[in-house]
């Protein structure tokens, strides 16, 4: 109860610094557009050569781009952790967050909150729709819940791998690369899994499971009943891999070693 | 009850040390060379609840360390800690409930928004009722004088501005217990003065144990009747502040001023034969002779230079805490009581 009502405190507040920012917000918002559109026209291109990759229609594939932006909007709205090691670890505010009585990685996660990339959810929801209708989807009663389960645990796999990167900094001093090595790979979760070769396959469905976040549970929308096991397997593997991620950085806070004054 | 009891406290950092040049380089890649730096070695003390507590030491003699595993931030490598009768990192939440902390070189408020905007997130963050904010933090703000500051975001203060408002932020949920490292550095006397009249007046009210580090020991003279000493990670002295000037400080020294021009030999060979030091400050230009703590030797070599130069001013003074804490660490350890 007290960790929702935190919640809500750092949401105000945020929202308060925000509004403060206009300009700031436009430009972000039209970035972010942007790289969508992008993506967007990269799906177009590669299907004016094809009409089919590995089974699966041009309608198809934009749909699940556009499922695969709504947990990423959550994401990125909530997991802002990029800038970790820089900002908690080398500048030492680490030793602030470490000084209140709340659990330092929810502390970190609210300090980062960045509601605007939410925006992005509806981007993605206006992809499915359009992709979905040229499709003749039925929408059943239980889709949008499915839809939620679906977007959550989507969003808690990407938290869990992302956190799970961020406590390499308790270890390793210098700053490491992999983070944008890991957000191309991620990438690779939006298109069908089926299209890579095997060992491709097997890391992104458990090791990291990014197809989780895209093809997995939107091939469940579309019909696609080969696929329902791991579609229904997402809030699992979402729980299982963001419970992972809390153990290893309750375990690297420990060794935590401070910043020099 | 004890503030705070350590037993044995012991932390280690491994450094590496690279080899030097590229071939250095290279072989550091596959094989590192580690040391095990004891940052704090072995050290014990106590702190009696209401007491205020100086801790000193140069740049790097663990200080910080300490403080860092006192508040649950650093794990130690070994040692037992008790403060306010929990193990800092073990209870971390519960824990730094009790306690406020203050880091002169690290901002606790956040940086965009206000002032007051960040007190009222801290009150909730530790859980402090409106009744208890209204009562305790009106008197905070006031004997800080931080009215006027509360509705502009911490970027905009300046350093004097911005270190009382750390300072009543630490205190939003009233802690019996305050960390505060090196919370007058870069302030101006005004500003530091302010600060010592508080956290005497809060030690006095709330009984509220303090535990204080910092460079400026006029901090320490200010405020601390004890002082525990660091030096490489040891405690080299701890005890009464009073008792260490005592021991210590038996020396005195005498300043000049001469109306003529005088240099040094002369001087020297005016007290030839007496147990005297002389130095020369050019910036003031003042002599100075140390001499041991006897009246008969004081009066003796004021009367041989009285009698031999032009007098323009002259000064007795007790060799001052600064000069004694500088003398501990050229020395060494200290023995006193």
């Amino acid at each position: 109860m007290f960790y929702v009502s935190m919640f809500f405190q750092y949401i105000s507040q945020y929202a308060k610094t925000r509004l403060q920012y206009r300009a700031d917000l436009f430009v972000e918002f039209f970035s972010d557009l942007m790289s969508q559109a992008i993506n967007l026209i990269f799906i177009l291109v590669v299907f004016g050569h094809t009409d089919k990759l590995g089974g699966w229609s041009r309608d198809e594939i934009i749909f699940i781009y556009g499922f695969f932006l709504v947990p990423y909007a959550v994401f990125s709205a909530f997991f802002n952790i990029w800038n970790f090691n820089d900002r908690y670890i080398v500048k030492g505010e680490l030793d602030r967050i470490l000084t209140r009585p709340i659990h330092s990685l929810f502390q970190i996660i609210l300090e980062g909150i960045e509601l605007e990339s939410l925006l992005g959810a509806i981007t993605g929801i206006a992809v499915m729709v359009y992709a979905g209708s040229r499709l003749g989807l039925a929408i059943s009663w239980y889709d949008p819940f499915l839809f939620i389960l679906f977007v959550i645990g989507g969003a808690l796999v990407y938290g869990g791998i992302f956190v799970m990167l961020a406590c390499i900094s308790f270890w390793a001093d210098a700053k490491t690369s992999i983070m944008p090595m890991m957000y191309n790979i991620s990438n690779y979760g939006r298109y069908p899994v089926n299209i890579y070769n095997k060992l491709i396959r097997f890391v992104l469905t458990w090791i990291l499971p990014f197809a989780f976040v895209g093809v997995y549970p939107a091939s469940f929308f579309l019909g696609k009943n080969e696929w329902f096991w791991y579609a229904f397997l997402t809030p699992v593997i979402g729980i299982v891999f963001f419970c992972l991620s809390v153990i290893l950085w309750n375990y690297g806070v420990k060794k935590y070693r401070g910043a020099g004054n | 009850m004890n503030a705070i009891e350590v037993k044995n406290l012991r932390k280690e950092f491994k450094a590496y040390s690279s080899r030097s040049g590229l071939k250095g380089a290279f072989r550091d890649l596959f094989t590192r060379n580690y040391k095990i730096i004891p940052a704090v070695n072995d050290i014990s003390f106590s702190v009696k609840q209401g007491e205020m507590v100086g801790y000193i030491g140069e740049n790097g003699a663990g200080k910080s360390t300490t403080i860092k595993m006192l508040t649950g931030i650093l794990t130690p490598t070994s040692g037992q800690i008790q403060v306010n009768g929990m193990n800092p990192h073990k209870e971390r939440e519960r824990f730094v409930q009790t306690i406020g902390v203050v880091f002169g070189q690290r901002s606790q408020l956040w940086w965009d928004i206000a002032v007051q905007e960040s007190f009222r997130l801290l009150k909730k963050v530790y859980k402090v009722s409106d009744e208890q904010y209204e009562d305790h933090m009106q008197h905070v703000i006031r004997t800080l004088d931080i009215e006027p500051l509360l509705d502009k975001p911490v970027r905009k203060l300046s350093l004097g501005q911005r270190m009382r408002c750390e300072l009543a932020a630490a205190l939003i949920h009233n802690p019996p217990l305050l960390f505060l490292d090196e919370p007058t550095i870069g302030l101006d006397v005004l500003v530091k003065l302010k600060i010592r009249e508080f956290l005497k007046e809060i030690n006095e009210k709330y009984n509220t144990t303090i535990l204080l580090t910092t460079h400026d020991l006029s901090d320490i003279e200010a405020l601390c009747e004890r002082v525990i000493l660091l030096d490489g990670g040891k405690v080299i002295y701890d005890g009464g502040l009073h008792d260490l000037k005592e021991n210590l400080a038996d020396g005195k020294e005498l300043h000049f001023q001469f109306l003529e021009n005088v240099d040094l030999p002369a001087v020297k060979k005016a007290t030839n034969g007496m147990p005297v030091k002389w130095e020369y400050d050019e910036k003031e230009q003042v002599f100075i002779a140390n001499i041991e703590n006897d009246d008969l030797l004081i009066s003796q070599i004021i009367a041989v230079i009285v009698a031999a130069f032009k007098i323009k001013d002259i000064k007795i003074n007790e060799t001052s805490t600064e000069e004694i804490i500088r003398n501990i660490y050229e020395k060494g350890a200290v023995e006193v009581g």
